[in-house]
């Protein structure tokens, strides 16, 4: 496997899963069906996640076959519409986990975040398709309609639409270039990067060691009052980890415990999964001090914990161990 | 200002030589990780415990939450330790560099925040939650700050040390 196949494998899910997203949301409308929409909403979360590493493996693929055989204007374009479908997609995440996170007592999200739902992931959906198509035209000339791309000069004419996203679109090499343009920049970014995983830390982690049994004086359901701070960091270090990776790409491709360490937020996403949508959460919401949780709810925490040690883990060690996936450094 | 020569005795340690240069996994990078360790633990229960004071989770009891100063201090000793190791491997490098010391005296003011909340507020059983928040408002407040400060000045010790080892500046 390489990164070609990585990104293979995971560049249809943002597509494909933003346009479930939407159709489960739209229909949401009919009938007024809140579980419907948090439905939704939980699939927009998910797609964001694994957003993440189908963007990253982009990269790898890009330096696997750049060449005299491609086009670099189509991958420029490719990795543009890349970018500005993936923050676009991050934002359509952050607002429907705001959006689930607000319904928990009134089981419908507010106005406002349901217009913004439907505003970002409609654009998403706009985004994403154009992301696939300029991906597809890189090795694909069969799907290439003539009059709009051509590439004999290295320039890459759009068609009406193609044209008005173009303008938006950031030039990958200018954006990170922007990045990196500064060392104190550069080490601002780091600075949220830690303070965001402490944050995460400091909040789960006490959550998880009080289910695992620990603490046991704090009733569980006010300690979970915490969980947007959790949130805030990931967010922040979801934006700072993207912007590092983007500014200086070749410093994690090569890194073996950099994949490993998406691979863990993979697993921490699906272990929220199963915390909230298997009935854990519901079973240790109301206890109070002093009260035991359920073995299955211990696992999960237990789980939780060590994957967040295994992400600093993996993390700390992607500088010295960056090239173990170089081509020719074994 | 001249370089004390006693940073280059310590650097021509066996200790010292091994943490820098030994290429096992279990070097340098190792110390740093428990060095990262400690901070999330000292800093994220103490933020914690600073945001309860300040009004976030309010529900939640705050006496019992006495037992994360255990935690604290377990982080606290941890990054004593490797912080000290990782003094060895390179002295020059942290001593003659001014953030260090900022580090340094934002840590001691975290740590005296800590320890005066430790006694003041979740020490004296006599004060009821409303009191233990009126008295702790403001340490609150200061320990998130110095925490905040310490992480940072941390952060930028590697960009803005002058030496990285013993009579050898950056990049020379």
């Amino acid at each position: 496997m390489n990164y070609a196949h990585l990104h293979l494998l995971l560049n249809h899910f943002p597509i494909i899963g933003t346009m479930v997203g939407l159709g489960l949301f739209l229909v949401s409308f009919l009938g007024k069906n809140s579980d419907l929409r948090r439905s939704s909403y939980i699939v927009f979360a998910a797609v964001a996640l694994i957003s993440i590493p189908a963007f990253l493996s982009g990269f790898g693929a890009q330096l696997m076959i750049k060449g005299p055989s491609v086009s670099d204007a189509l991958l420029q374009r490719h990795q543009g519409s890349a970018l500005l479908s993936l923050w676009f997609m991050e934002a359509t995440g952050a607002l429907a986990l705001i959006g689930l996170w607000q319904s928990q007592r009134t089981s419908q999200p507010p106005h406002w975040n349901v217009t913004a739902v439907l505003l970002f992931s409609f654009l998403t959906v706009g985004l994403m398709a154009r992301t696939g198509n300029t991906g597809g035209d890189i090795r694909h000339p069969e799907v290439r309609p003539g009059q709009t791309v051509t590439t004999a000069d290295g320039t890459v004419t759009e068609g009406p639409i193609g044209s008005i996203i173009h303008d938006f679109e950031p030039n990958p090499e200018k954006f990170s270039e922007a990045v990196t343009f500064s060392k104190w920049w550069w080490t601002f970014m780091m600075i949220l990067h830690f303070l965001g995983l402490i944050m995460i830390v400091g909040t789960v982690g006490l959550l998880d060691i009080r289910i695992m049994g620990f603490l046991k004086q704090l009733p569980i359901a006010p300690l979970h009052r915490f969980l947007p701070w959790a949130m805030a960091g990931l967010g922040v270090n979801i934006l700072t980890g993207l912007l590092a990776f983007i500014g200086l790409p070749e410093n994690y491709i090569y890194s073996g415990v950099f994949w490993l360490k998406m691979l863990s937020l993979l697993l921490l996403g699906l272990n929220a999964a199963m915390f909230y949508l298997a009935g854990i959460f519901e079973g240790v919401e109301n206890l109070g001090p002093g009260e035991d949780a359920p073995i299955s709810a211990k696992l999960i925490a237990a789980s939780s914990l060590f994957l967040w040690f295994a992400v600093i883990t993996l993390g700390r060690y992607i500088q010295p161990l960056g090239d173990t996936l170089r081509p020719g450094s074994n | 200002m001249a370089v004390p020569e006693i940073f280059n005795t310590i650097e021509q340690t066996a200790l010292s030589s091994w943490l820098r240069e030994s290429t096992s996994v279990f070097g340098f990078y190792f110390i740093l990780l428990f060095h990262t360790f400690g901070m999330a633990l000292v800093v994220g229960a103490s933020a914690v415990v600073d945001l309860r004071i300040l009004g976030i989770a309010s529900a939640l009891p705050l006496k019992p939450l006495k037992r994360l100063f255990a935690i604290m201090w377990v982080g606290l000793a941890l990054n004593v330790t490797s912080g000290l190791f990782l003094l060895t491997a390179y002295p020059t490098k942290a001593l003659t560099n001014p953030d260090f010391y900022i580090k340094l005296s934002f840590i001691g003011l975290a740590v005296f925040t800590m320890r005066k909340m430790s006694i003041q507020v979740f020490g004296d059983a006599s004060l009821d939650e409303v009191a233990m928040v009126a008295k702790g408002k403001m340490m609150a407040a200061c320990s998130l700050a110095f925490w905040i400060g310490a992480v940072s000045a941390g952060r930028l010790l590697s960009e803005t040390s002058k030496y990285v080892l013993y009579g050898h500046l950056w990049g020379s």
